[in-house]
């Protein structure tokens, strides 16, 4: 490997390869925002990966899911199976654990991570990997976009990193009892979500930046939770207008005794 | 979250082990091999019940597998993710005023035997 | 067997703040660090560092022989700890800096000295895993004795999950 491989990224500080490469990460979810995410990990030089998907190429994936040709689509090429092409054709020598179901099926390869990127589609997918980052302390980057509006579409999306023993979720106001009471209403009737590459790209974008910067402290902000908005009719990501009235400062939803395996005490 | 301890001595009988789960700020209540209404298949199975809102519902009542009963219900948790266990639940709302936690039981097992 | 030690940066600032205070005759400072188990594939352990207990001043005994020792009422703490955290599995590690930098060992006071401790703590939490854990000042090593057993378990890395995170591996086998 030529020393002139990450030579341009060298402002990321003297020992960032180093620190990059003995990081576990973990990604849950490959399709158009996970997908964006694997190639960027691989460019920067990530070696070890837990991946989860249980889904194949679709036609209707092909308007965004990086790496996927067309070919993928007529062979339903499994989206775990073109996320690790993409890993070793960039780190040939990179260690992927990768499982072709729900993480919750398989959930132990996920906790040797230590930072984990959720780009799953629904509110209490989102829940239960945050409750298992804090569980297994590991940092939890969460990725989503969504459409919505017909007469005016309006594209939105978040970046939030929610670290063990930092706000989560909840405290930043992006999980409600009202949204998951909402989507468990909506239940089987959600249907194809509109999804479309650009904005991917941002969020992804946004999402590594976040990983690298707590790996390296390049930036030196020391951030230890972020919620940044996505507008995608304005080209803007900002920081979320909840985190200026915060009503908490330290998490109350995640006690620091509920690590470790759940140890369920007999009444 | 405190019970009484009568209230628990009740929720025994409906179970053959009765443990206590704290996830995210709530206190989970694990009804092991918890006896179903008759007509249901299977007959046994494990229980989480969860005595606070969640979801939209005043409480809720998990199961460790999908049963069959009397009435089809919706079963629109497939895959809920609690204490490092995967659950189920059917929609069955449930709304009592200042409940034991044995009458909160019993109304959500009542889904499986009444109509609506 | 993998095993594998995480902490929260806050947790893991907390204890190197305490353990580079100076005291006012031992060389070093030791403390205890609660932990609870997580699973991991392939029947693999997670030590999950949950928190810190500083050994008070005048509980050291001023012994020029070693760099630190304290006497009997640590012991009697650290063991009534043990006790308490029965129900939740909490096991105790018993935690010390080592004044330089990268990958550190177990010098021979402390093989000889600190491993006795482990049983006593074994028969009060038998359900928990306790062990020793070593810090340089940029690097961190653990030795795990998982429920029930006789020997330790060198940990294949200490992870501290702060703002940066820091993965400290084993490259040597202790």
């Amino acid at each position: 490997m030529s020393a002139d491989r990450y030579s341009r990224q060298s402002f990321l500080g003297r020992n960032a390869e180093e620190l990059i490469s003995r990081c576990t990460v973990g990604v849950v979810g490959l399709g158009g925002g996970g997908s964006h995410i694997i190639q960027q990990l691989a460019l920067i030089g990530f070696q070890r990966y837990v991946l989860y998907d249980d889904d194949v190429v679709e036609e209707s994936n092909l308007n965004r899911l990086v790496g996927a040709k067309s070919a993928d689509a007529l062979a339903q090429t499994p989206k775990l199976q073109l996320a690790k092409m993409m890993i070793y054709g960039l780190q040939s020598t990179a260690t992927v654990r990768g499982s072709a179901c729900r993480w919750q099926e398989n959930p132990e390869p996920l906790r040797e991570c230590q930072i984990v990127f959720g780009c799953v589609d629904s509110y209490q997918g989102r829940h239960e990997l945050e409750v298992a980052c804090r569980r297994y302390l590991m940092h939890y980057i969460d990725v989503g976009m969504d459409v919505h509006g017909k007469e005016t579409p309006v594209i939105g999306g978040q970046v939030i990193l929610s670290s063990p023993g930092g706000l989560c979720m909840r405290c930043m106001g992006f999980l409600t009892d009202e949204r998951l009471a909402q989507e468990a209403a909506r239940y089987g009737s959600a249907g194809p979500r509109p999804q479309v590459v650009w904005p991917n790209g941002v969020l992804a974008s946004t999402a590594v930046g976040l990983a690298v910067d707590l790996l390296t402290n390049w930036t030196r902000r020391g951030r230890a939770h972020a919620y940044l908005s996505y507008d995608g009719n304005q080209a803007t990501v900002k920081e979320s207008i909840t985190l200026r009235n915060l009503p908490a400062r330290t998490c109350p939803h995640f006690p620091e005794s509920d690590i470790g395996d759940p140890v369920l005490v007999e009444l | 979250m405190e019970s009484p301890e009568h209230q628990l001595e009740e929720l025994k009988r409906y179970c053959t082990k009765l443990k206590a789960v704290p996830e995210g700020g709530v206190t989970y209540l694990y009804l092991e091999q918890l006896r179903l209404p008759a007509g249901c298949t299977p007959a046994v199975c494990d229980g989480l019940l969860c005595p606070v809102a969640r979801d939209g519902y005043p409480s809720r009542l998990f199961l460790s597998v999908q049963v069959s009963s009397p009435y089809t219900r919706n079963w629109n948790v497939s895959n809920a993710r609690i204490a490092e266990k995967n659950w189920v639940a059917f929609s069955w709302k449930v709304e009592l005023k200042d409940p034991t936690l044995a009458r909160l039981l019993i109304a959500h097992l009542n889904g499986f035997t009444k109509e609506k | 067997m993998r095993i594998e030690v995480k902490l929260t940066g806050a947790l893991y600032d907390r204890i190197m703040r305490d353990l580079m205070r100076p005291h006012p005759f031992a060389a070093e400072r030791v403390g205890f660090v609660f932990a609870r188990l997580g699973s991991l594939a392939d029947q693999g352990k997670l030590i999950l560092l949950n928190h810190y207990h500083s050994i008070p001043d005048q509980q050291y005994i001023d012994d020029p022989a070693v760099g630190a020792r304290t006497g009997s009422e640590t012991m009697t703490w650290a063991m009534q700890a043990v006790y308490h955290g029965r129900a939740a599995r909490e096991g105790i590690f018993h935690i010390h800096l080592h004044g330089h930098n990268g990958e550190t060992g177990m010098s021979n006071v402390d093989s000889d000295e600190i491993p006795k401790l482990i049983p006593g703590f074994q028969s009060v939490g038998r359900e928990a895993a306790h062990g020793i854990i070593i810090l340089s000042r940029d690097h961190g090593s653990a030795w795990v004795w998982l429920p029930g057993s006789k020997e330790a378990v060198h940990a294949v890395c200490v992870s501290v999950i702060g703002v940066p995170v820091f993965v400290f591996e084993r490259r040597i086998s202790k």
